[in-house]
């Protein structure tokens, strides 16, 4: 409303601008007749200098955004900027002073200058007498740059034909020569080689290869390393680590709980992809369309993963329409930055406000990534629908000899024969139960609909607290406790000297440990009895298995009985527990029998002598005194003795079936559902986790569940001996397959909906606005989907890299240069529109981006171009006086010095150390990290992801890329060096410079290790004296030799260092003790301690963590 | 001020550009040279501050913000928002008339009842405004006068994730920068060895503790990630790396620095790249965080009056209580912007019992960080802002029972209260309905409240921009109107 309101505001403001300019303004000699003014100077290029103006200033009122335009006036395009408007023009041609822009914009009346102070934004008066030159000088109007596809300029000319080595170079020394600028000297070679190794790999030279390098005199040395390089398996994952930014991966879901996900596989397919060199034009097809190709391989798909990089959330309680929308928003958004370099995200709510982008186009993107079969909240368990799996070929065929088997045996079982035979069997009466269960009864509570004791011996038991809900049960109804209420049970009070069993069935739900039982007060020094789950392992996220724990005690904890199960019990839904004491004092007089069988158990504390007889009631759900049930009890019965092994299997087997019997009576099954084949998993979709099934519905499954479990009893203990084999051998391998199934990895993907959803354009973006409904189809401003594209992911991947498409090949071209330059020739690589900067070398982008579609878009090609180009190889000193003029290297008359990525600095300290075990792909490690940084934030039990469980052993010491990357608290040490969180696609980093950076070379373990390690290779091969040593070490971390200044420092600080060491010795072994790899014992621990401070110092110095 | 001092916080460029020839000489050859071609080229900052020149547009009034977030939404029925009809509606219905079609997070909306559940809890009124204040809130009350109580606040999320990144960054979903990363990318710092933005996490005193944060609501989202918030933790190194390595003695450490200092100045007079200079003073700041930041968390100098204020709990690391402690410490110390989370106010259930452990931890501590800046004279220009993410609603979820019940999340209205610098003190703004479900009066939405902080700060709210993606973006979005009625 208020938005609303203030729209309306501007709006008249801006009408009563206009008319008021109209008649403030005299109105000159007609425009025909006047002659245009020469204006001086050189010819104005409207495209880069002008519309950037505009944009800037003028188009977020004036622009393409319809709601939003001001005084009907749009500036954006020719009409509105020419069109006559009734007796006036907004410009004349030749003629600033007749044209209503120039009148408004030069304006010294506050009232009626343009841009009015409410906006925000103001002209310089250069920029004023730059749009009235550009007025005068014909008001010559063109496209955008980006929106038009680039032709091949022709390479220009140049005065020092001697520098260019390929066309880049023709290309930077125009534009150098144009300002008055030479390029800079080539490098050395030590430095070059230090530069391009780091820019194709990842990782410094080697000693060796840097020898190699320098003595290799041959003309073509240099372009014979950079093949090396591009052929080297680590030019992969240099190459992936950027895609990784621009594809938000993370191994995190990112929102809330933010549990762990599994895409890693994706991961590896990236480097892969550019290892094996896989074309641009394909890489992009298989990434946003994999799954669509006809014969889709496994690979294919796993390229889809690109797109489920996105965040997925499962807070409790979050409405799954609203985020699905955000998915496919996030996914719209990251491929319009990634390959289109166009923020076609700013017109989710409203039609875009500088670029030609209408909201509908936005939502017509959308229907392309809207048809996945997914869910709005998922990501509970780990990867969210829909996954691939991706079974090891053992697996693999150990699941195809599963399913065979099962079907053998499925075909193999007389089905027909067996339901008339269990109809026969159900007609018969049943085999009494043992008449000894009712010996020695003491209390029994069946919880059908109440909480009498039918025994006759006990009271009824009564709820204390909340309301009891009773629910379908293992036996009859049972009575479902969800933490808010207690029931009361007068009935167990037993004692120490003489024997008693306690027999019931229990659901617990939930990941954390829970009280069953509990007869005892609420005194840490309790008296009486209580039975509990605790001390959890999980088989998954939200799969726990519990220790049941068995407690006696006159005065707990001293004078007590503790017994816990050896096993951990998985409660998958309801079991049958009995526990036993036998009257003797003992730990060992406890036992225990889950579901008939006893299970082994083992003492914790056995020193009980007094009475454990008490008033306290026996409950469940007390939470004054304990962690209350939440989940089902049924059949509670307490006996005054111990129950037989028999008897228990008769209360966990023959009494749920009896029940089932006389329920069931008189409904002949008519197919046993266990024997039919399994269907395939349902499609999921968005807002199925919604949806309760309606009473009918419930009333039907809970029928055939019935059936089904009173037939499993049934084929189990009842059937002819042939068939009970039969069935036994069906489950046994459908356990099998079910446990097979869970160990198979799987990898988030794309895929489509058999049924696809309809789209419509969301009103400001929100999810329950619908509006238009809209088919997919791309942006109107761009060229149309080619001829016979299909119209989903697959056509519009097909549009992406046709040659036609302006942008694609740019955006590219221009990410790799910014991967060498630290600036892209546009700058702003996540913006091409008119709001970002132009390139600062437009012949020179675009001849890349043609070259790139002319070579097949040959990825390796375009590295090895741009790496052996003069510009390239240009030394990066700089003067004061370039410095001044060219502070950002925009003109390139210098090599890139640019201070390493995050990931790089890590990977270099490793290697240099020695340390880095530059093993590729696989699942995410996890380094050293500062304690409890993942915990202080987390939900706590029951989630992945939560706590961090450092790696031991080689896996410390992988590559930073693959670090464990939790979105919502990333890893510090490579934040801190400005790595983003991965929450949203990323263009470029901003590199920064502060001290807590210093403090994370000076003082993080990694860093303190590496130097030690260094340490010890400088000592050992590094020569015999502190010169050589030092000389060693600085070689490696920046691939010279020292000054005699420099190694002058760095020998001083040894010497100082040694005898400090040598009087604490103490120091020394602790500095040495840091990390988790062991150093060699046989050295002098002063030296190496020594050696280890100065190993640091060369860590930290500015030139190992920059290019140069 | 020395040369490093004074170079301190500025970027790269305009440190070689002032270095070197002289206050903002380069600039005008470098735009010569550049912005014909419609490069950009970056707006100057404050030598002193590293703030961004031309801020504080507004006079302000709080050079810094003491921001107590309690996350997981406090229940503004318990605690401030007094409605004794709700006694009389007690196990009624609520009118679809007040719900009036607010959506239902999926916890209860599959409730089949929504019964008003009236607090169990009693309310007095406080000071000389007379305010009502829970009988939870005894140390609040007793600070009544110096705070101005904003019953009205309203969000748009329903859900923890986008509601607490919401008011911590105007913006549902991630991505944008913090509020705290906003005012020290236009502010800078008010003090070279201390960063400009830390954040305090405290955990819960209820029992039901689950409550998870995330980086982002301190995070830099599309700023140079100097912005971000640096935590300072309660174990470990209060700033993560800030010990030297076991057995480097300060010594060693000193000569290591000189050292590298010596051999960075070597590479800077062979390279000429400003960065490396700048580096150097980056480590220098280090090596003086490294004595500050011990100092700043050392509370054993601390008088015993000290604590009689915030409560015996303030000597316990981590606490709620110590972190007030701390905050107040920081701000002495010129840190403009402490973000300060006490975890563990999702009461969906057992509220009773666990809002009053939670006030528990709170209450005395909160009212002494109030009572202790404005002994110090500081409450002038310190604000504090208390509150959480959004309200809770006034229908039962769960069982509502005579002494327990739960609450659902409710984003049309909660209460928030400020102090000190550039608020009025001792009146409440706004009022609800009957039912504390709809705010009747003085609606101010959480892009209100950042304009108004940024109000105090001395920033107009609209000129604070940062251009992404083309868009000049800024901490309220398309909205946030400054209250008013607040301001002192």
């Amino acid at each position: 409303m208020r938005i609303r309101i203030v729209v309306a505001c501007l709006m008249a403001i801006a009408l009563a601008w206009l008319l008021s300019a109209t008649r403030s303004v005299s109105v000159p000699a007609p425009a025909a007749t006047a002659p245009p003014t020469q204006a001086a100077g050189k010819p104005i290029d409207f495209d880069r200098e002008i519309r950037p103006i505009l944009s800037d200033t003028c188009f977020s009122c004036h622009g393409p955004d319809e709601k939003q335009r001001m005084a009907n006036l749009r500036l954006d395009e020719t009409e509105g900027l020419f069109i006559d408007r009734g007796g006036y023009k907004i410009i004349v041609p030749g003629n600033s002073a007749q044209s209503r822009l120039y009148q408004k914009i030069s304006s010294k009346d506050p009232a009626v200058r343009m841009p009015p102070v409410f906006a925000n934004r103001t002209l310089t008066d250069a920029q004023v007498e730059l749009i009235e030159k550009w007025i005068d000088q014909g008001a010559h109007w063109e496209r955008h740059w980006a929106w038009i596809a680039p032709k091949r300029p022709a390479v220009p000319e140049v005065q020092d034909k001697a520098w260019p080595r390929n066309p880049i170079d023709d290309f930077v020394l125009a534009r150098l020569e144009r300002q008055g600028l030479k390029p800079s000297p080539p490098a050395d070679k030590a430095t070059l080689l230090r530069r391009v190794t780091f820019d194709l790999t990842g990782l410094p030279p080697t000693p060796a290869e840097l020898d190699s390098f320098l003595a290799d005199n041959a003309a073509a040395a240099y372009e014979k390393r950079v093949d090396q390089l591009l052929a080297s398996p680590h030019y992969g994952e240099r190459m992936a680590m950027d895609w990784l930014d621009l594809a938000r991966y993370a191994d995190t879901h990112g929102y809330h709980i933010d549990s762990l996900r599994d895409m890693w596989r994706w991961r590896d397919w990236v480097i892969d992809a550019f290892n094996r060199n896989m074309p641009y034009d394909q890489f992009t097809i298989k990434q946003l369309a994999g799954d669509l190709l006809p014969n889709a391989t496994v690979e294919d798909k796993i390229a889809t993963g690109f797109n489920r990089n996105h965040m997925i959330d499962f807070e409790g309680g979050a409405i799954p329409q609203e985020y699905h929308v955000e998915y496919v928003v996030d996914r719209v958004s990251t491929t319009g930055t990634a390959w289109l370099g166009i923020t076609i995200g700013c017109a989710r709510c409203h039609d875009h406000k500088y670029d030609p982008i209408k909201q509908k186009d936005f939502y017509r993107f959308f229907a392309f990534f809207n048809t996945v079969p997914e869910r709005g909240l998922d990501g509970q368990l780990g990867n969210a629908a829909p996954v691939l799996e991706l079974p090891s070929p053992e697996q693999k065929s150990q699941f195809a000899g599963l399913e065979a088997q099962i079907s053998k045996t499925l075909a193999a079982i007389p089905e027909k024969e067996m339901v008339a035979l269990q109809n026969q069997w159900r007609r018969q009466p049943l085999a009494p139960l043992p008449a000894t269960l009712e010996e020695g009864l003491a209390a029994r509570y069946e919880f059908q609909g109440n909480l009498k004791d039918s025994s006759g011996h006990a009271l009824d038991a009564k709820a204390t607290r909340g309301d009891v809900v009773y629910d379908d049960g293992p036996v009859g109804q049972a009575a479902d406790f969800t933490g808010e209420t207690q029931v009361d049970f007068p009935a167990g009070d037993f004692e120490r000297d003489r024997p008693f069993a306690l027999a019931f069935w229990a659901g617990p739900d939930g990941t954390k440990g829970l009280d069953l039982i509990q007869k005892h007060s609420a005194s840490p020094n309790w008296r009486g009895y209580e039975i509990s789950t605790g001390d959890p392992t999980f088989d998954g996220p939200q799969r726990p298995r519990f220790t049941i724990f068995v407690r006696l005690a006159s005065h707990w904890p001293d004078d007590a009985i503790e017994v816990k199960s050896k096993e951990r019990v998985r409660f998958n839904g309801d079991h049958h527990l009995v526990v036993n004491y036998d009257g003797s004092g003992k730990a060992s007089g406890v036992s225990l029998l889950v579901d008939g069988k006893p299970l082994e158990t083992q003492a914790v504390k056995d020193h009980l002598t007094g009475s454990i007889s008490t008033e306290s009631a026996l409950s469940v759900g007390n939470k004054a005194i304990g962690r209350p049930l939440k989940g089902q009890l049924d059949d509670f019965r307490l006996y005054s003795r111990t129950l037989r092994p028999s008897e228990a299997d008769a209360l966990a087997i023959q009494v749920p079936e009896r029940a089932l019997f006389t329920e069931l009576a008189g409904k002949p099954v008519e197919e046993i559902s266990t024997l039919q084949p399994e269907k395939p998993p349902a499609e999921v979709d968005i807002g199925m986790e919604d949806q309760p099934p309606t009473k009918e519905e419930k009333d039907a499954s809970q029928l055939k569940e019935h059936q089904a479990r009173l037939s499993e009893y049934y084929l189990k203990y009842e059937a002819p001996e042939n068939d009970r084999q039969l069935y036994a051998q069906l489950n046994d391998l459908r356990a099998q397959k079910a446990n097979l199934q869970q160990s198979i990895p799987t990898i988030m993907v794309m895929a489509e909906m058999k049924k696809p959803r309809d789209t419509f354009v969301l009103g400001r973006g929100q999810y329950d606005n619908p509006k238009e409904k809209v088919t997919p189809g791309v942006p109107s401003f761009l060229p149309p989907l080619p001829p016979r594209a299909p119209p989903n992911r697959l056509g519009l991947a097909a549009w992406i890299v046709d040659p036609q498409n302006p942008l694609t090949a740019r955006v590219a071209v221009n990410h790799f240069w910014q991967g060498y330059f630290g600036i892209g020739l546009v700058k702003t690589s996540e913006d091409f529109g008119s709001q970002g900067e132009p390139p600062s070398n437009p012949e020179l982008l675009d001849w890349l981006a043609t070259e790139f579609i002319r070579t097949g878009w040959n990825v390796k090609a375009m590295q090895r171009l741009i790496v052996t180009s003069a510009t390239y190889c240009q030394s990066s000193k700089v003067t004061p006086e370039l410095e001044e003029r060219d502070p950002e290297n925009r003109l390139l008359a210098r090599g890139p010095r640019v201070r390493l990525p995050a990931e790089e600095i890590r990977d270099n300290a490793l290697a240099i150390s020695g340390l880095l075990n530059d093993k590729i792909g696989g699942p995410s490690v996890y380094p050293y990290q500062p304690k409890g940084i993942w915990e202080e934030m987390a939900f706590g039990e029951g989630f992945s992801g939560q706590t961090y469980h450092e790696s031991a052993g080689p896996d410390l010491y992988r590559r930073s890329m693959y670090t464990v990357w939790k979105r919502t608290v990333p890893p510090p040490a490579l934040t801190t060096f400005d790595a983003p969180d991965r929450e949203k696609c990323t263009a470029r980093r901003i590199p920064t410079n502060t001290p807590l950076q210093a403090l994370v070379l000076l003082n993080d373990p990694t860093y303190v290790e590496a130097a030690r390690a260094l340490a010890q290779r400088m000592m050992e091969t590094g020569g015999k004296s502190a010169a050589d040593r030092v000389d060693f070490a600085f070689r490696l971390a920046t691939d010279r030799e020292p000054s005699p200044a420099e190694r002058e420092v760095l020998v001083a600080t040894y010497r100082d260092q040694l005898a400090d060491f040598q009087r604490q010795t103490e120091d020394a072994a602790k500095l040495l003790s840091v990390g988790a790899s062991r150093y060699d014992p046989r050295l002098n621990k002063s030296e190496l301690a020594a050696w280890t401070t100065v190993a640091s110092m060369i860590l930290n110095l500015d030139e190992t963590i920059t290019k140069e | 001020m020395n040369q490093h001092q004074l170079t301190l916080a500025m970027t790269r460029r305009t440190f070689f550009r002032r270095s070197t020839a002289g206050v903002a000489i380069g600039i005008p050859a470098l735009a010569g040279l550049l912005s014909q071609d419609g490069l950009a080229v970056e707006p100057g900052r404050d030598p002193r501050t590293g703030g961004l020149i031309g801020f504080p547009d507004l006079a302000p009034k709080a050079k810094r913000v003491i921001f107590l977030h309690q996350s997981g939404a406090p229940s503004q029925i318990e605690l401030f928002d007094y409605k004794p009809k709700l006694r009389q509606l007690q196990g009624q219905e609520l009118p679809d008339s007040v719900r009036n079609g607010q959506r239902i997070t999926g916890m209860t909306s599959g409730q089949s009842s929504f019964p008003v559940a009236a607090p169990i809890f009693n309310f007095r009124q406080a000071g000389q405004s007379g305010a009502w204040i829970s009988e939870l809130l005894p140390h609040t009350a007793a600070i009544v006068d110096d705070i101005t109580i904003v019953k009205t606040v309203y969000t748009e999320a329903i859900n923890h994730d986008p509601a607490i990144t919401f008011i911590q960054t105007g913006f549902q979903q991630p991505g944008r920068p913090s509020m705290g990363s906003w005012v020290s990318y236009g502010l800078g710092s008010e003090n070279q060895n201390l960063p400009a933005f830390v954040v305090l996490i405290s955990q819960a005193n209820a029992l039901n503790p689950d409550q998870p944060l995330f980086s982002r609501l301190w995070g830099n989202g599309f700023l140079p990630s100097k912005y971000q918030g640096v935590k300072f933790r309660a174990s470990g190194d209060p700033v993560l790396y800030l010990s030297n390595p076991l057995g480097i003695s300060p010594t060693t450490r000193r000569r290591m620095l000189d050292g590298i200092a010596k051999l960075n100045g070597l590479l800077a007079a062979e390279y000429g790249d400003p960065e490396i200079e700048a580096r150097v003073t980056q480590y220098e700041m280090a090596y003086r965080m490294q004595t500050s930041v011990p100092e700043l968390a050392d509370l054993s100098k601390e008088p015993e009056s000290t604590f009689a204020l915030y409560g015996e709990d303030a000597r316990k690391p981590g606490t709620y209580a110590a972190n007030c402690l701390l905050a107040r410490r920081l701000a002495e110390r010129g840190v403009r912007f402490i973000q300060l989370y006490h975890r563990g106010w999702d009461q969906h259930n057992d509220l009773p019992r666990d809002i009053a452990l939670q006030c528990k931890g709170v209450d005395q501590a909160s009212a002494g960080l109030v009572q202790d800046l404005k002994q110090r004279g500081m409450l002038d220009d310190t604000l504090v802002i208390w509150g959480g993410e959004f309200g809770r609603t006034v229908y039962c979820q769960g069982k509502l029972t005579a002494t327990n019940y739960g609450r659902d999340h409710h984003p049309r209205c909660f209460t928030m209260w400020m102090a000190g610098g550039g608020v009025k003190r001792g009146i409440t703004i706004g009022q609800t309905d009957d039912y504390c479900y709809n705010v009747v009066e003085d609606p101010v939405h959480i892009h209100d409240v950042q304009a108004t902080v940024l109000n105090c700060l001395g920033i107009d709210h609209t000129k604070l921009t940062y251009k992404f993606q083309g868009r000049y973006f800024r901490l309220t979005d398309v909205a946030g109107n400054v209250v008013i009625k607040a301001l002192a």
